[in-house]
């Protein structure tokens, strides 16, 4: 019987499944500063399952409102912002799990908003535009990442709450 | 017309038939939306032309979702209206037919006004037209006229203009101008004799996605029927009139299992067409008094 949360362990194939998400993220998608989290970084406790943090070359996701402002900041400055990348969560998962409701809210409930710092990635200045859909004031999302038997690894942006979609 | 602003009082009648809840009053369906923020789906069609069905029109069909809240809002109440004719049609006598009647004839007179005002306006329209038409081939010198499609058009056109005037119904109508037009009315009953006693109703019977519908009614988003989209609803951020939808929304219970297909599917087709997967329902353990907990997430394409 294991008593201390950090003793716990994971079954084996949550782990391959994490680890072949991080192979395609680094090799297929060139991101980098990846990590597995086993536990909450919140409270310690065991996450639902391994979960992925690390750093997108460029920015995986933009909020339709962030986007406006920064068009119209380029349109008045006349120079193009430079837009940093973000550390974002990606929960692994494979084609024929059956999920619900009750089970991605476990894993969100045990996510911070924005993964831990690496030191990779550039700080930016806290009054930079959009800075009200960055960081911590972001809304709390992740990638969801799922592995088919052909090794295809899709990914879909997952939010907690109601939150309005993209103008793509 | 003045009546197109009339605001019914509170609670207004939801007439139930053969399972389906429906609102014949044209008043009553742009209150409910403009206040309510209840669409619902108009389904009327021209009883002679069915399959002209891209602009449908009354009545209006209300999902039980819809029914619901407005019971218990009591904005509304649900009159089984088979029963109601049963119980009104045979004891309707005495001063309540009379004013029913009385009603149905008001009706019919204040549609044949307008129809007479529309159609006087025509041949007025037509005739100004015709005189115009008159002048300019007096000042045309007669040689001049080519057989073009002008002096064309206007003989097509005066033809079928001066036919309205002098048409039977119109002639006969304004010579007895007592007769009403004939009103098919929707509802075998005045207004005024519907149940007193609006709490004895039962409430819609709805799908377990209600919480979600609630939910996101509450937070002054507009819901129509999900069908187009495979989904339980759509979602507008206003008026679908004036907004295009944010959402496409199905419910699941708490500890419901679907499987990854269903997320990437709705997701693909979501992102597809501008809009976001929203997948929500009812924790049984964030339960409040005033209402259920609703727990939500929206998935979009990853775009890599």
């Amino acid at each position: 019987m294991l008593n201390k949360p950090q003793d716990f362990k994971h079954p084996a194939h949550l782990h391959t499944l994490a680890s072949t998400i991080l192979h395609n993220l680094q090799y297929q998608h060139d991101w980098s500063s990846l990590s597995i989290h086993t536990h909450s970084t919140l409270n310690s406790l065991p996450l639902p399952r391994p979960v992925i943090s690390g750093l997108p070359p460029k920015r995986a996701y933009v909020h339709p409102d962030e986007q406006i402002e920064l068009v119209k900041a380029e349109h008045a400055t006349r120079n193009t912002s430079v837009q940093l990348p973000e550390r974002e969560w990606v929960l692994p998962s494979h084609w024929e799990e059956k999920w619900t409701l009750s089970k991605f809210s476990a894993v969100f409930n045990a996510l911070e908003n924005v993964p831990p710092a690496s030191g990779d990635e550039q700080k930016e200045t806290d009054s930079a535009v959009g800075w009200q859909w960055r960081g911590k004031n972001r809304h709390k999302r992740l990638l969801l990442a799922t592995l088919h038997d052909d090794s295809t690894v899709i990914y879909y942006i997952m939010h907690d709450g109601i939150v309005k979609p993209r103008q793509n | 017309m003045s009546e197109s602003f009339e605001t019914p009082s509170e609670p207004v009648a939801i007439s139930m038939i053969a399972g389906r809840y429906l609102l014949f009053d044209i008043n009553v369906v742009t209150y409910l939306r403009r206040t309510h923020h209840i669409c619902g789906v108009l389904i009327g069609s021209i009883p002679q032309i069915p399959q002209q069905n891209l602009f449908l029109g009354l009545p209006l069909e209300l999902m039980p979702e819809e029914a619901k809240f407005l019971v218990e809002k009591e904005a509304a109440y649900i009159v089984d209206d088979h029963a109601w004719h049963k119980q009104r049609f045979s004891t309707l006598e005495g001063s309540d037919k009379r004013k029913y009647l009385d009603s149905l004839r008001s009706k019919g007179l204040e549609a044949k006004r307008i129809a007479e005002g529309a159609s006087r306006k025509r041949s007025e329209h037509a005739l100004a037209k015709q005189a115009a038409q008159r002048r300019r081939m007096d000042a045309q010198p007669e040689g001049q006229i080519t057989s073009g499609d002008i002096t064309e058009d206007a003989a097509s056109e005066s033809l079928f203009e001066d036919a309205r005037p002098t048409s039977p119904t119109t002639s006969a109508a304004s010579s007895k101008p007592d007769i009403p037009y004939g009103v098919t009315p929707t509802t075998s009953y005045s207004p005024s004799s519907l149940p007193e006693n609006t709490t004895l109703q039962p409430t819609p019977l709805v799908p377990s996605s209600y919480p979600l519908f609630e939910h996101l009614h509450s937070r002054n988003y507009f819901i129509m029927p999900g069908l187009r989209f495979g989904c339980d609803y759509n979602v507008y951020p206003g008026d679908p009139l004036r907004f295009h939808s944010h959402f496409s929304a199905t419910s699941y219970g708490w500890e419901e299992e679907f499987s990854m297909i269903d997320i990437i599917g709705g997701g693909r087709l979501g992102t597809r067409v501008k809009k976001s997967f929203l997948i929500g329902g009812e924790d049984p353990d964030g339960k409040t008094d005033e209402a259920p907990a609703v727990r939500t997430f929206c998935i979009e394409w990853g775009g890599m």
